[in-house]
């Protein structure tokens, strides 16, 4: 699994995955009320719930999860792009995490520092942190770990985002439990690069097999992997946090959407992870007696690029024109009945603290104007959606019929879900697409939106941007940095070409006895996740 | 010798259609858009992690090099390692095919014995209630699409009550004993897909044997119905429902895609979805290899049984005096 990508699930088999999953909702709707099954409401009209339980746990028992694994070739080597996700926030700590404000807050280190013009940091590393294997945490196992991403053999996705400004000697340990990073450029933001999924620490002598050992400091050991197949870890008792709530987690592959669902309901699974379900699936779950839904807020975040080198969106006019003529609130509204947020083209999920509040105006007349003033008016062409993800067709249908009022004729292409991302995304002019929210500011802006970044889906390429990111790099005042970055979301809402209809909620399925589920970004709370007394 | 020559023939024939399966699906593969690493990486495929994952995987070499090298390695049991695992292709092959015969088996067993029955009897009852309830029954069976069929059978015996499991969870580690608990519902799901068809064409077979001249000579006879049935009409009424028990058995052998899918069953049908989307060529070479090879065997199986029940396919090339009633039929129909 690929969080930072997108859920492997629907690429085997689109379009009969996409029937099976109708056809379960639709099976599931007449039979669990006909067996009774359905708690008190109606499974059609049962409201989905907003939050997971909290509360009072029982100590210990074991958590069973069903995830959908990428391949055979996973690997628990968190640096890898074939990464199986779910593990490692179990196994391992970074030297950083995020809070759900964005904020970057202490995990294996307690504090760190810069020099004035941000060129040098040093991370004070906690102390009396013991890995799995009983060893103690110290600098070095943090720098083999970081050189690690950077390994060109790695091919780690986090290793050019690092590579900018450092490259492997640019790591010393002062101490034991002080390191320090001289960058080769300065970044005021260089923490929160330390977030990413990718940068969980592992010991200095088990670099090399990690993929199988799965050593770290987590609040879990590993007791059993097998890439796409069963695995378990097992509660560490000398966590530095303390012990985990739970015993144990076991993990299960389950590839297919359907299956899972019927895995839950049927109550052999506790949990399914990294799976958005759709609504039909959901309002099943949430109406049965066993599970339930719980959201992790604003979790998906979609996109329409329009491809800035293409003929039909390389003037700027037409692009703003393409954002003018539909308000997101009905996009919301259609594509994921209510639950998500409206974008306004602005890519910065609203819950973190760099995010600007303030949105476009919707104007059909003015886009119509635009175009007409850039030769385009009564613009024709196609947008290309896919049964990838369940919200992609619905988006592409709103915001079809959203634009058309500014006289936009837009015709719908769906493509194969098992090729959209090689053959479709970053090729075609127009097409819907997703990214999971959790990007830091800066990464998050850098990554998907800087000229010639791998990962710009739009290939827009503005100078002005450019030099704000450097600018908000360079800035070590905290609040005039994030007027900085506040510029640069305008920027992107002004002229960008990869528009931001709106953040989705993920739909959540898990057991009604599972308690204190939490999950934003990449951030899951495995410490505390517990089963009902 | 006049058994042999055809039977050689057909061996011929036997190999080269497992070769061409081999090289269709070789030229299919290539003609599906991106490669492994592609596939593997998905979004984060940017061109320095392909290039990267291409080097480690030895894709940089000849595609068709690498196909011929495959292909000569399977003609000597050699059938490469996954692309995406690393690990050897045979075994996982194996235990999946074991996996898949261990819901396909029973389910053929019981299909085969329960709808050849059932059509027999409708079809010499035919149009009274007996034959309208199994005639009716079979087309609603029919009609369902199995993994709707496997669905409801979800939602009846594992959600609603929960006497089965819903998936299997442990995948293709899960050992036989495991598995066991959890063979049952894809069993019947099986069962009823297959059924229905060979049903209906050992039905309306029944039918027009029943119809024919030589069962109304052996009624004159004054042989009783049960041995009429028995001696005469149920040979003849066998043959052209072989072809599609043949077809049935190999469909249920080849590992069924879409019911091992709805059920995560590790079995062969679950590993091509797998290797086909993960474009993993030595693995969708071995499968397709052996389900060519099993449904050369079912039709061959189901061609010498032919050739048991009916004498004229023995001997039409020598002999002349076949009457050609079937066929003068079919040219006035």
């Amino acid at each position: 699994m690929q969080p930072i990508v997108h859920d492997d699930r629907d690429v085997r088999g689109p379009s009969r995955r996409t029937l099976l999953t109708g056809a379960a909702g639709l099976a599931g709707l007449g039979l669990l009320t006909l067996t009774g099954c359905s708690s008190g409401a109606a499974a059609g009209t049962a409201a989905l719930p907003e939050a997971a339980v909290t509360g009072a746990t029982r100590a210990g028992g074991r958590l069973r999860v069903a995830r959908p694994a990428a391949s055979a070739a996973e690997t628990l080597d968190s640096a890898s792009s074939l990464s199986a996700y779910e593990y490692l926030g179990a196994l391992y700590n970074r030297l950083v995490r995020l809070d759900e404000q964005g904020t970057t807050v202490p995990d294996l280190a307690e504090e760190w520092s810069a020099n004035a013009d941000g060129t040098e940091w040093t991370f004070r590393l906690r102390r009396g942190v013991r890995f799995h294997d009983g060893a103690r945490f110290t600098a070095d196992d943090a720098i083999a770990s970081i050189r690690h991403i950077l390994d060109e053999a790695t091919a780690s996705p986090q290793a050019g985002v690092l590579g900018e400004v450092m490259d492997a000697s640019s790591m010393t340990a002062v101490d034991p439990h002080t390191l320090r990073f001289a960058l080769t450029k300065p970044n005021a933001e260089f923490p929160s690069l330390l977030t990413a999924y990718q940068c969980y620490i592992v010991p200095a002598g088990a670099v090399a097999d990690i993929g199988r050992t799965g050593i770290g400091t987590g609040p879990f050991r590993l007791s059993s992997f097998t890439p796409a197949g069963a695995g378990s870890v097992e509660a560490f008792e000398d966590h530095f946090a303390g012990r985990p709530t739970l015993d144990g987690i076991d993990f299960f592959s389950v590839q297919d959407t359907t299956a899972r669902v019927n895995a839950l309901l049927a109550g052999q699974v506790d949990l399914i992870s990294q799976t958005n379900l759709d609504f039909a699936t959901a309002r099943v779950v949430a109406a049965s007696d066993r599970a339930t839904i719980a959201r992790s807020t604003n979790a998906q975040w979609y996109t329409i690029p329009m491809l800035a080198t293409s003929d039909e969106f390389a003037d700027p006019r037409v692009r703003q024109a393409m954002k003018l003529a539909y308000d997101p609130r009905t996009i919301v509204d259609t594509a994921l009945q209510g639950t998500g947020a409206p974008g306004w083209d602005n890519p910065v999920p609203p819950q973190l603290a760099a995010f600007v509040d303030e949105h476009r105006e919707h104007d059909p007349d003015k886009a119509r104007a635009l175009l007409r003033a850039a030769g385009a008016e009564g613009l024709r062409t196609s947008i290309y959606t896919s049964s990838y993800e369940s919200v992609f067709t619905p988006m592409a249908v709103a915001y079809r019929d959203a634009v058309a009022d500014a006289g936009i004729r837009l015709t719908i292409r769906n493509a194969s879900a098992d090729s959209y991302y090689t053959q479709i995304w970053m090729q075609k002019p127009l097409m819907v697409s997703y990214w999971f929210t959790g990007r830091p500011i800066d990464q998050l802006l850098n990554q998907i939106f800087r000229t010639g970044s791998s990962y710009n889906e739009s290939a827009w390429s503005n100078p002005t941007f450019d030099t704000l990111l450097d600018d908000a790099r360079a800035e070590m005042d905290d609040a005039k940095r994030r007027t900085l970055y506040q510029d640069a979301q305008r920027l992107v809402v002004e002229d960008g070409a990869d528009m931001t209809p709106m953040f989705g909620d993920r739909l959540v399925g898990l057991s009604r006895d599972v308690v204190n589920y939490s999950e934003y970004g990449f951030e899951f709370d495995w410490l505390r996740i517990g089963l009902r007394r | 010798m006049n058994v042999l020559v055809p039977a050689l023939r057909r061996l011929g024939i036997a190999v080269l259609t497992v070769v061409l399966a081999s090289l269709f699906v070789f030229l299919a593969v290539q003609a599906l858009p991106g490669d492994v690493a592609q596939q593997l990486l998905g979004q984060n495929a940017t061109p320095e992690a392909v290039q990267q994952l291409r080097a480690t995987l030895g894709l940089d070499e000849n595609v068709w090099l690498r196909y011929l090298q495959w292909l000569a390695g399977a003609a000597h049991g050699d059938f490469g390692t996954s692309l995406v695992s690393g690990e050897p292709v045979a075994p996982t092959l194996l235990t999946a095919f074991r996996n898949s015969m261990l819901i396909a088996l029973p389910a053929m067993l019981v299909g085969v014995t329960l709808s050849l029955a059932l059509g027999v009897l409708a079809g010499v009852r035919r149009g009274r209630a007996t034959d309208r309830i199994v005639s009716t029954v079979s087309l609603l069976v029919m009609s369902v699409p199995e993994f709707m069929v496997a669905t409801v059978l979800v939602l009846l015996f594992a959600i609603g009550l929960p006497v089965f499991p819903a998936v299997v969870l442990r995948g293709s580690d899960a050992t036989v004993a495991e598995l066991l608990p959890t063979v049952w519902l894809p069993i019947v799901v099986l069962t009823l897909a297959m059924a229905a068809y060979i049903l209906r064409t050992a039905r309306s077979s029944t039918i027009d044997v029943m119809a024919s001249e030589f069962v109304t000579t052996a009624e004159l006879k004054g042989l009783t119905m049960r041995r009429v049935v028995w001696k005469h009409a149920l040979p003849s009424a066998l043959l052209p429902t072989l072809n599609v028990i043949a077809l049935n058995v190999a469909w249920l052998l080849g590992g069924v895609v879409v019911v091992e899918n709805v059920f995560n069953y590790p079995g062969m049908g679950k590993l091509m979805l797998e290797s086909v989307s993960n474009r993993d060529l030595p693995t969708i070479e071995a499968i397709a290899l052996l389900s060519a090879l099993v449904y050369v065997v079912c039709n061959l199986a189901a061609d010498l049984v032919a050739l048991a029940l009916d004498p004229k396919l023995r001997t039409r090339q020598r002999r002349t005096r076949t009457r050609p009633v079937r066929s003068t039929r079919k040219a006035h129909a």
